[in-house]
């Protein structure tokens, strides 16, 4: 793979995991409070996932020091778990995600009751966050 | 539990696997199959024009996946 140095600015005083690993646990503690299908989930998904969005496209977040190289063609190779996935969430979307025809979510939704799941699941939604604007 | 039910399971099992699988090649020494993070970076900085689509576009998928999991 062919990596080249980039001009990298001087990361924000919190741009740092001894801030964000913090900042992130705390939000999960808050979220995983709210149960799903509730309006304080819906309101809490929605501003901190707008405000992060935000911070993304504003480019607020240190960006990598290497960055990798262009399109390469093996990546093909990602179209076979997300084609399985997909067509498998498609159909058990289009019969209706019943309990005969459970989606990717529906299977989900048991295991999210549980507040701690719900904490590890925001946890990770903000990881992920973290992993993606960064490259 | 239903037929339906375990292959529909099973299906979702199978793509994990997959996905494991995808990502385990692409980390062997050597590898031409990119990392998922190195196929998110790219279309990260796809933009049209001075507009960032890729990024706007897996920002909102990030945010759509935590609404719909964690909130809806």
């Amino acid at each position: 793979m062919v990596e080249e140095d980039v001009a990298v600015p001087a990361p924000r005083y919190w741009d740092r995991p001894a801030v964000t690993v913090p900042v992130f646990a705390a939000l999960a503690a808050v979220g995983g409070q709210f149960p799903g299908f509730t309006r304080e989930a819906n309101l809490f998904t929605l501003a901190v996932g707008g405000v992060f969005v935000w911070v993304g496209l504003a480019g607020w977040v240190r960006q990598p020091g290497r960055l990798p190289g262009g399109w390469r063609p093996h990546a093909v190779w990602w179209l076979l778990p997300a084609a399985v996935f997909g067509v498998l969430e498609s159909a058990t979307f289009l019969l209706g995600s019943s309990d005969d025809y459970p989606t990717f979510s529906r299977l989900a939704d048991p295991l999210l009751e549980r507040e701690v799941v719900r904490s590890v699941g925001y946890f990770g939604w903000l990881a992920a966050f973290w992993g993606l604007v960064r490259r | 539990m239903s037929l339906t039910r375990a292959v529909a399971i099973g299906g979702f099992l199978f793509a994990m696997g997959l996905f494991v699988a995808v990502e385990w090649a692409a980390r062997r020494e050597g590898s031409r199959v990119p990392t998922l993070g190195d196929v998110c970076g790219y279309v990260m900085r796809y933009e049209v024009g001075r507009v960032p689509v890729g990024r706007i576009v897996l920002l909102v998928f990030w945010w759509w996946i935590g609404w719909h999991f964690l909130a809806r």
